[in-house]
């Protein structure tokens, strides 16, 4: 009895301490999920439950064009990008030349320049009267390249573009880091019983760092797959990325079709969550005791 | 030497810094265990790497059955190393990492299975095939790796302390075995080692090396009967020093006789005396410095602090 009493008290300490945290995520994060889901299965007049924001983004041809739109330029991106970090960190990893270490202190830099400023600035190269366009102006008239317009804005390959700026440097990173994990005697030792380096790609380096590199890549997808600010300032007007496109609902106030698209967009990141979650989680045979 | 299993010739690498190895000469006959000894930093490593091909060398040469190996990548170069640690591919189980190099070989199947049984025997480890090296001692490791590289029936096997980072039981255990092994498949071992110990009681030869030159090279006993420096002297086995008119007396412990008294040909007072065991330890006091010998218990009960002690010494050096 008195047993019982000073832990109903001690549950009732935890839960005060806690209860600030819980009402604050409560409030600023899981209050407006609950209420965003609720609006995507409401009739923009009557209120009422329905499926037909839904069955629109689904039926109707334009959204549908900007959902695949969508998982493409991601899918392009996250491919790209991982093998561009990929290749880097090798690189980074197994050379010791002047050039590598060079790299390796300013590979992040493209990180800390703010979204805006590098896709202004990337505009500004790459946009048809950009740097390169005025550079090409300087060749002679005769020139095939004279006046050579790079046509890389307004499109995906710009989105692209802009996304591998800053998503190879963060994949480089988390790769990296799983690549200086791998010592070198592994290497070696591979090298010794007569392995190619290609078998030793294939053997033992991606064995060991495969997780790692999925890991990257969820996090890759992630971030694209809802990023609004690049497409926004370089994306074509059509199809667009699903973020400016929720922008779009929402400016003409269709809130109910608005939040079906947020939680579609959720939707995608949440089946990257759960690569993220089984990838970290699956115990590797060799990590079993 | 025309038969040599292994030459290595005036050899010299240097790394950027300005650190290796200079004007290395060895050479190895077949069958023959060597070991490579020094402290940290003497550069056994650097020899052990070029041999195996993981470093290149500025000049000289490294023949292994009188044909040089030195533009030879590791990969195809007829010797097997095993490193420091982390020798096993962690993500591999233990058959696996032995089948790895007879697949590349292109070993038949059955074949493969038969070879891995039986080294997993002769290492005395077997039916630990399904094992990832996670789940295995580093003892257990370690054999497993002089295992995976006997497998490919190298023409030099090349060891780099391999058993440092066992403990001292082991380690013996381990010593023995592979001392064993060697003899019966009559493999060529450089066998690398910081402790002169070990070396002793490894190897046919024992090269002592100091600041990336070789000091002296010879038996273990000639070693120890006969040091050529100051250096190995003080390296290999207990000695004692002693300065007299400007030359360095070196006399080991074994090799000084005490008895009560002045009149010897150095005489002390006893400063310790130390029961070790089965052995006492005893430190005398002197006008050229301490003196150390052994004694037996018997004897011991006789010297207390601060007696005089006359000494002769049976053997000694002079450098
Ligand atoms: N990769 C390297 N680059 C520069 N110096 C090195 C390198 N490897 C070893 N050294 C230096 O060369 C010397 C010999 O090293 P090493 O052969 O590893 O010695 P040991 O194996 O006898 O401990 C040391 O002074 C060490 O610091
Ligand atoms: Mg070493």
């Amino acid at each position: 009895m008195v047993k019982n009493k000073s832990k109903w008290k001690s549950a009732m300490l935890i839960v005060g301490f806690l209860a600030p945290a819980l009402i604050v995520a409560l409030g600023i994060v899981i209050y407006p999920i609950i209420n965003t889901i609720i609006k995507s299965f409401q009739d923009p007049s009557t209120g009422a439950f329905t499926l037909e924001n839904y069955s629109y983004l689904f039926t109707n041809k334009l959204a549908r064009a900007h959902i695949w739109y969508t998982i493409w330029v991601t899918v392009l991106t996250v491919v790209l990008a991982i093998f561009f970090s990929y290749l880097l960190a090798l690189y980074l990893r197994f050379s010791n030349s002047r050039i590598a270490s060079v790299i390796r202190s300013l590979y992040l830099l493209p990180r800390f320049v703010p979204v805006l400023v590098a896709v202004y600035a990337l505009k500004m190269v790459l946009s048809d009267s950009g740097l390169i366009n005025r550079l090409s102006m300087l060749l002679p008239e005769s020139w095939a390249l004279h006046n050579f317009k790079p046509g890389l804005l307004y499109n995906a390959k710009g989105i692209i573009l802009a996304n591998l700026w800053f998503n190879i440097p963060f994949a480089t990173m988390i790769i990296s880091a799983a690549l200086s994990g791998i010592s070198s005697s592994i290497v070696e030792s591979a090298q010794d019983v007569g392995a190619g380096k290609i078998r030793i790609f294939f053997k033992m380096i991606l064995p060991l760092s495969i997780s790692d590199v999925m890991i990257a890549a969820t996090f890759v997808f992630m971030s694209n797959v809802s990023s609004f600010t690049t497409p926004y300032l370089i994306g074509a007007n059509h199809p667009m990325m699903l973020g400016v496109y929720l922008r779009k609902q929402f400016s003409s106030r269709k809130y109910e079709l608005a939040a079906a698209v947020s939680c579609l967009i959720f939707l995608f990141s949440s089946i990257s969550a759960i690569v993220y979650i089984y990838t970290n989680l699956k115990e590797k045979a060799w990590e079993r005791d | 030497m025309a038969n040599a299993k292994l030459e290595i010739v005036n050899m010299t690498k240097l790394y950027n810094n300005g650190d290796g190895v200079k004007n290395i000469n060895i050479s190895v006959e077949e069958g023959e265990l060597i070991t490579l000894l020094g402290p940290s930093g003497c550069g056994k490593t650097t020899i052990l790497r070029a041999i195996g091909g993981f470093n290149d060398i500025q000049s000289g040469d490294i023949l292994i059955d009188g044909r040089s190996i030195i533009n030879m990548a590791p990969e195809k170069r007829p010797t097997a190393m095993v490193f420091q640690s982390y020798n096993l591919w962690p993500h591999m189980s233990v058959y696996d990492n032995m089948e790895f190099g007879l697949k590349l070989r292109k070993v038949p199947k059955a074949e493969r299975k038969q070879r891995i049984t039986e080294m997993l025997e002769l290492v005395k480890m077997p039916g630990v095939e399904k094992k990832y090296p996670g789940q295995m001692s580093g003892g257990q490791q370690q054999r497993i790796a002089i295992a995976r590289s006997l497998l490919l029936r190298p023409e030099v096997l090349l060891l780099d302390e391999p058993f440092s980072a066992l403990d001292a039981k082991i380690r013996q255990q381990m010593r023995e075995e592979l001392r064993k092994i060697q003899t019966d498949l009559n493999i060529t071992v450089v066998f690398v080692t910081h402790d002169q110990e070990e070396a002793m009681a490894l190897s046919d030869r024992v090269i002592v090396m100091n600041k990336g030159t070789i000091e002296q090279c010879g038996a273990p006993a000639e070693i120890y009967d006969r040091p050529v420096s100051r250096y190995v002297a003080d390296f290999i086995g207990e000695m004692n020093f002693l300065q007299i008119n400007g030359k360095t007396l070196a006399v080991r412990p074994e090799h000084v006789r005490v008895r009560k008294g002045t009149g010897g040909e150095l005489d002390g007072f006893v400063r310790t005396v130390m029961m070790l065991g089965h052995y006492v330890e005893m430190t005398m006091d002197t006008d050229y410095g301490i003196v150390k010998t052994f004694i037996s218990e018997e004897e011991a009960r006789e010297y207390h602090k601060g007696d005089p002690v006359a000494m002769d010494f049976s053997k000694s050096f002079e450098y």
